[in-house]
């Protein structure tokens, strides 16, 4: 719980949430089959439709295994629909090979695991992949690999001559993560950034996807276990369930209702838990407490009318 | 489409479970079975002998209960590769192989002339008839074999060679472990081609731009193989961790026992190479 201090902030801060006329990603009626045409086939989604407004921060949540890394693949057209539609930036993903790179310059995938992600032996060479592949200057190269390494927490010096597989886990899912903004994309993708990490590490990891959020006007879409990190930062939440969603909607809203959120495996953040129980009890706090700060002020509240 | 799925077109060293003969049938049985009907394969060069094996082939696939659709799968990478011999073949065989065979094809441009003999066609027929049967064969072989019947079966096979210092139990080993690793190197270049084409690697370009696709294959070999070698110590970390130590005085969890309908797969298979070898079929 205490992981969720200082993202606090974001909450209510943020312009209310998107329209989907305006929409940066726009996905229609998704449909995805593993090895489609075997006797493995596996469904993975089944009917998603959703939509990502520039400068918002959209929460994917769900199950193990509903689908949101399947999904999370199609935003910059790794996968391509054969059932459904994509949209990014007003470009349809089909077939088609033209065009594709421009989706992926525009939006920055981190995958998983940061393992699947980090291929160079050397970090330095691993985060000047992407920009490399753009054709740019040494000069430039440099300067971008040394403000993705820095803008993640990796201090350039120290760290562009290690080798990857000597690096711990948090560290190599920051050299992911500046793998990703090296490239400079528009809308960032992250695939559960913080799990496995350790509480300060975490909530430093947020902190930076925060700022680079608010200063450079980055879009992120995330997904996330962690129900206190999405209610800390996300403007609006996707429930995936079995490969549809079931649930969309701001995070206040999504959470207020359990019961709705159970049949999927999902428990709201904790302080709304705890809200939830004291109001259960009779005692008249307010029920839509989303983090810490927030559960701690409606409990005052409280009391002070109780007094 | 999914150009980085390439799991899906991989039938080799997959296990499909079902409920068939082939399934239930002992596995050294159906390893011996299985060589006699790739000498088959090896040792027919006619064409009428070809349509023979290929009914053949088709048959097992079917008695296998494995859906055609998912075994021929497995040709499909292939096929770019197959096109390309039997065009050389076409090229630049001419006269040369078997000149006595009569000219079915000529065309000639300045000093370049191209001369395509019946025997030429014959061959191309065959070989392309002869790589499909040995896909489907051995598709059928690893898809109704599970990996530890692979294992004990070889292992059992080769028993009786100990005398002559063959390491059986290190064989089969070897054997299992490279069959495993088919679709985990699979899985793995996938994930590479992602991760590269996700900040800007450039793959793709359809399944006809042969060169190009060989070429973007390159910078994923060399992460691949050090991937592979990271693979193969994770594993003996972990078979030293629970204590192997190699094959001497290991029980199995499984004990083979062989009736005779398994011997029986292996007496008709013998009886199919037979045929095949005597028949006298037009050459
Ligand atoms: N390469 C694959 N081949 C076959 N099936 C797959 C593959 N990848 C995922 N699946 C299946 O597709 C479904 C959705 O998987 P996905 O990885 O999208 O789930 P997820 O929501 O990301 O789960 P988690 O929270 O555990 O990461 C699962 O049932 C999974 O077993
Ligand atoms: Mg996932």
């Amino acid at each position: 719980m205490t992981a969720s201090h200082g993202v606090t902030s974001a909450v209510g801060a943020r312009a209310a949430t998107g329209r989907a006329d305006e929409a940066l990603i726009r996905v229609e009626d998704l449909w995805h089959t593993y090895m489609a045409g075997t006797p493995f086939a596996q469904a993975a989604l089944r009917g998603v439709t959703m939509y990502v407004c520039p400068g918002e921060v959209v929460g994917v949540i769900g199950h193990t295994g509903s689908g949101k890394s399947t999904l999370i693949q199609y935003l910059n057209g790794l996968l391509r629909p054969s059932r459904g539609r994509v949209v990014v930036a007003g470009y349809e993903v089909g077939r088609s090979n033209s065009g594709i790179e421009a989706v992926r310059r525009l939006v920055g995938v981190a995958f998983q695991d940061p393992e699947d992600q980090v291929f160079e032996p050397l970090v330095g060479d691993d985060v000047a992949y992407g920009p490399r592949q753009l054709g740019l200057a040494v000069d430039e190269l440099r300067a971008r690999v040394r403000w993705a390494m820095e803008a993640v927490g990796l201090p350039f010096d120290a760290f562009k001559d290690r080798y990857t597989y000597t690096l711990s886990g948090g560290e190599l899912r920051r050299t992911a993560l500046a793998g990703v903004l090296a490239m400079r994309p528009r809308v960032l993708v992250l695939d559960e950034p913080t799990a496995g990490l350790d509480p300060v590490t975490r909530s430093d990891v947020r902190e930076r996807l925060l700022t680079l959020c608010r200063r450079d006007g980055l879009t992120l879409v995330l997904v996330s276990h962690d129900m206190d990190e999405i209610a800390g930062l996300a403007d609006r939440v996707y429930v995936l369930h079995a490969g549809a969603v079931v649930a969309s909607g701001p995070p206040r809203e999504v959470f207020a209702r359990p019961d709705a959120l159970a049949p999927y495996g999902l428990l709201p953040p904790y302080p709304t838990q705890v809200c939830m129980r004291l109001r259960a009890r009779g005692i008249p706090v307010r029920g839509d407490a989303l983090t810490i700060e927030e559960a701690g002020a409606a409990i005052a509240a409280a009391l002070r009318a109780t007094r | 489409m999914n150009e980085f799925e390439l799991l899906r077109n991989i039938t080799i060293g997959q296990y499909l479970p079902a409920d068939s003969y082939l399934h239930r049938l002992d596995p050294r049985a159906k390893i011996l079975a299985a060589i006699l009907v790739i000498a088959a394969v090896t040792f027919t060069p006619s064409l009428v002998g070809n349509a023979c094996l290929l009914a053949a082939a088709l048959a097992l696939v079917r008695v296998g209960r494995i859906p055609l659709a998912y075994a021929l799968r497995g040709l499909v990478p292939a096929v770019p590769l197959l096109v390309l011999l039997a065009v050389m073949q076409l090229l630049f065989f001419g006269r040369n192989y078997d000149p006595t065979s009569s000219v079915v094809f000529q065309w000639r441009w300045l000093a370049v002339t191209i001369v395509v003999t019946a025997a030429v066609l014959k061959l191309v027929v065959v070989s392309a008839a002869r790589f499909i049967e040995l896909l489907l064969v051995t598709s059928v072989f690893t898809l109704s074999t599970k990996t530890t019947e692979l294992t004990l079966g070889i292992e059992s096979l080769l028993r009786p060679f100990r005398r002559l210092r063959v390491p059986a139990h290190e064989l089969a080993l070897v054997v299992t472990i490279a069959v495993r690793f088919v679709p985990t190197l699979a899985l793995e270049a996938e994930r590479l081609m992602k991760a590269q084409a996700s900040r800007g690697g450039r793959f793709g370009g359809g399944r006809w731009h042969f060169v190009t696709r060989v070429r973007q294959l390159l910078p994923i070999l060399v992460p691949l193989v050090t991937y592979a070698l990271r693979r193969g110590e994770e594993l003996i970390v972990a078979m030293e961790a629970r204590a192997y130590t190699g094959g001497t005085g290991r029980t199995a969890y499984t004990v083979l026992a062989s009736g005779p309908g398994d011997w029986l797969a292996v007496c008709i298979a013998a009886a199919f190479l037979a045929a095949m070898l005597l028949a006298p079929f037009p050459a």
